[in-house]
């Protein structure tokens, strides 16, 4: 019992907890920034600006088809920084083509009347994507961004491979070194399980209270 | 990185490409044995979901919300660490098959469960009306219907579990992932190792991107309707 | 032609995205004098690992490094900063990083650590890809079981799983140690990140041993855990730096010498308890 409730492992693994939770935040807001700028090249680059374009797709492809493991490992091995920086970059990097998608979709969901009612008031193109078209996209498309914030979340798990200090490695390094009954295992064990599952739970019961809120 | 380009190393590359065939078979058969797993669980799952036992749905519920909000690194870690003090002792390939599917039933329940709720109440009355019992009528009239719905959100399912067949790498699993990772950290050759592995794994997903994107875009044409194209230039 | 140009400037993409990280890195590593360059940043990198008692522990309460290696790491700051340990540790002159066997290599590489004192084992391939100083330590590998396996040699393991470290030393020295004893068995290996991952396979009987140099298995000893009275292939423990920074190298290797030639390693090792294997 006292290895469970052992003040120094539970706050080592708190430690872990926050770092987690800093990760995924940095991750989404960046993500999504970048997302969007991506997906509004994607949608309208053309002409002269058509390989920029072309390299969006580019990018979402190659991020679409190779696992996360792999970028991380190549972004640790390759890029010089301390670890938790580039844990961000590296979640960022894939999550950006991810988020890419999800806002084209949102984009590509909006009227085509919508512009051209905006044009008919004088709005210039920017005008409109920053007045019009952005905030419903956005609307539209917050079940599939929440849902993909869950997958963030989750996602940081994974960064045990490049022992950034984040809450599986933490907990799991208790376990692996301070464990040695069956019971304390398996309990602290369902603690790192439960407290994952408790934060995600929470944000899919929003996606969930949302879309009962937005569909009639 | 000066030794991106350094021969040695790409000759130990091609030196050890049994390794990365076998690891690139065992990814292989973990994807498509996973794929039907999940594919069976998620029907299975779907179905219960849209049961009218209450029972049937809360069991459905608790599944694919467990599954869906606990990290799969930890799903598959607990399989290959902690079943053992249960008794329970699985090879790791099993253990990639069970998580995996496991995991994206959970996923998969969830698409098939919105495309059954999109079909009309009226279908399944009708079904039942003529004597078809519940099962039946799933399986004749209302998946059928619903095939069109779900196959982009699967195939792009099944992208996502391609790619997830990698965490096997972190229970030395032999999937492409540890093999290259192991190559690559034993004599630091990383260029060669990742870049191989990033290509292999590439060439494995790219069909099923092109074929999830494929799938969108025939989910948009509704059979025997004008087309979009043509009705803008009827209009002009 | 649509799908081979993507094909094509997707694996193009791949490339120069690998490519320009590399540059990024490489100006990084080994301009000017490396040895400058610390003196100028006022700090030494150091990665060392974090899960090896008596060598270098993180402490979990304060996140603070403590063992001989991260001595070691005072002493060479000392020699560079010209100033004492204790005044090296107290104005915190010694960056730790945290590293595993598998990441000390590349970290090295890129230039994010200037040194690494990690219990890394010299090797000839290794000589290839950066410099070691002299010796500072050395171990022997050992096996770490379960009790209640009764295993009384390694010749019970015939035909099991042990588990090893990423990128070590330890697998090819078992295969060497069987080979030269002639002994009939054939054992497998899984590989792990982390020695707290093989050390909770063993506990679940993934796997019935855990290989590595028997300082770092000492800390993970417990009541259910014995070694098996094999040590074998003495590993000599080197720091090791980047291979453009020959005159780091150099100080390095000259601050060893004269630590053991003045007694202080020796001090040093007591004082933590710890036995070179000669």
């Amino acid at each position: 019992m006292d290895i469970i409730f052992n003040k120094t492992n539970l706050f080592f693994m708190l430690d872990g907890l926050k770092l987690t939770l800093l990760i995924a935040i940095v991750t989404i807001i960046l993500s999504t920034i970048i997302g969007v700028i991506l997906a509004l090249i994607r949608n309208y680059c053309k002409g002269i600006l058509a390989p920029l374009a072309k390299f969006v797709t580019c990018y979402v492809e190659l991020f679409r088809c190779t696992p996360n493991i792999l970028w991380i490992l190549v972004i640790r091995f390759f890029v010089k920084g301390s670890p938790v920086p580039i844990a961000v970059f590296a979640c960022t990097l894939f999550t950006s083509a991810v988020m890419t998608e999800i806002i084209r979709g949102g984009l590509n969901s909006i009227p085509n009347g919508q512009f051209e009612g905006a044009a008919s008031q004088g709005f210039t193109f920017v005008q409109t994507l920053f007045y019009i078209i952005l905030p419903q996209t956005f609307k539209n498309i917050i079940p599939a961004l929440l849902s993909q914030v869950i997958t963030i979340i989750k996602d940081t798990s994974f960064f045990r491979v490049i022992e950034v200090a984040e809450f599986t490695r933490n907990s799991l390094g208790v376990i692996g070194a301070k464990c040695t009954e069956t019971y304390q295992i398996m309990t602290l064990f369902g603690i790192v399980a439960a407290t994952y599952f408790i934060i995600c739970f929470f944000l899919s019961c929003m996606v969930r209270g949302y879309h009962k809120r937005v569909t009639i | 990185m000066k030794n991106l380009f350094t021969l040695k190393r790409w000759a130990a590359l091609w030196a050890a490409r049994a390794d990365f065939a076998s690891g690139l078979w065992t990814t292989l058969r973990v994807s498509f044995l996973g794929l039907c797993f999940a594919l069976f669980l998620g029907i299975v799952f779907g179905l219960l979901s849209t049961s009218k036992n209450k029972t049937a749905r809360g069991l459905a519920r608790t599944y694919v919300e467990f599954f869906q909000n606990t990290p799969l690194y930890i799903q598959t870690f607990f399989f290959y660490n902690g079943l053992p003090y249960f008794g329970v002792i699985l090879s790791p390939f099993i253990i990639g098959i069970l998580a995996i599917g496991l995991y994206h039933g959970a996923y998969i329940a969830e698409v098939i469960r919105t495309g059954i709720l999109g079909i009309p109440n009226g279908q399944k009355e009708a079904a039942r009306s003529q004597g078809f019992t519940y099962l039946q009528s799933m399986y004749y009239v209302i998946l059928p219907q619903t095939l069109k719905i779900i196959l982009p959100p699967l195939a792009n399912q099944a992208l996502n579990l391609v790619k997830n067949t990698s965490v096997l790498a972190m229970i030395a699993g032999g999937d492409l992932m540890y093999h290259s990772d192991s190559w690559a950290t034993l004599y630091d050759y990383h260029a060669q190792g990742y870049i191989a592995a990033g290509l292999l794994y590439f060439i494995l997903c790219f069909p099923l991107a092109k074929l999830a994107a494929y799938m969108e875009k025939r989910a948009k044409i509704i059979p025997g309707s004008i087309q979009v194209q043509n009705a803008e230039a009827a209009e002009v | 032609m649509k799908k081979s140009s993507k094909v094509f400037l997707s694996i193009l993409l791949i490339l120069s995205i690998v490519l320009t990280a590399g540059c990024s890195s490489k100006t990084s590593a080994g301009s000017a004098s490396a040895l400058e360059n610390i003196k100028k940043a006022g700090v030494l990198k150091v990665g060392v690992k974090s899960d090896v008692p008596k060598f270098s522990m993180v402490d979990t309460a304060t996140n603070e490094y403590s063992g001989f290696e991260d001595d070691l790491a005072y002493e060479i700051a000392a020699v560079i900063f010209d100033c004492t340990s204790t005044e090296a540790k107290e104005k915190k002159m010694v960056e730790f990083q945290g590293v595993t066997a598998k990441t000390r290599g590349p970290l090295l590489e890129n230039g994010e650590i200037d040194l690494v004192i990690a219990t890394f084992t010299i090797t000839e391939e290794r000589k290839e890809s950066y410099n070691f100083s002299t010796p500072y330590f050395t171990d022997a590998i050992g096996l770490l079981v379960k009790k209640n396996n009764n295993y009384t040699s390694i010749t019970d393991l015939n035909g099991e799983a042990i588990g090893v470290a990423q990128s070590s030393t330890t697998k090819d020295s078992i295969d060497a140690y069987i080979a030269e004893n002639n002994m009939e068995i054939t054992v497998t290996y899984s590989e792990y990140t982390s020695y707290p991952e093989i050390k909770a396979a063993l506990d679940s009987g993934r796997v019935k041993a855990f290989s590595v140099d028997g300082a770092i298995l000492a800390g993970y000893i417990d009541d259910t855990t014995q070694l098996l009275p094999e040590k074998f292939s003495p590993q000599d423990y080197g720091i090791a730096s980047n291979l453009n920074n020959t005159d780091l190298a150099e100080l390095v290797n000259t601050s060893i010498i004269n630590l053991r030639e003045s007694g202080k390693l020796n001090e040093m090792l007591t004082s933590w308890g710890l036995e070179s294997y000669k």
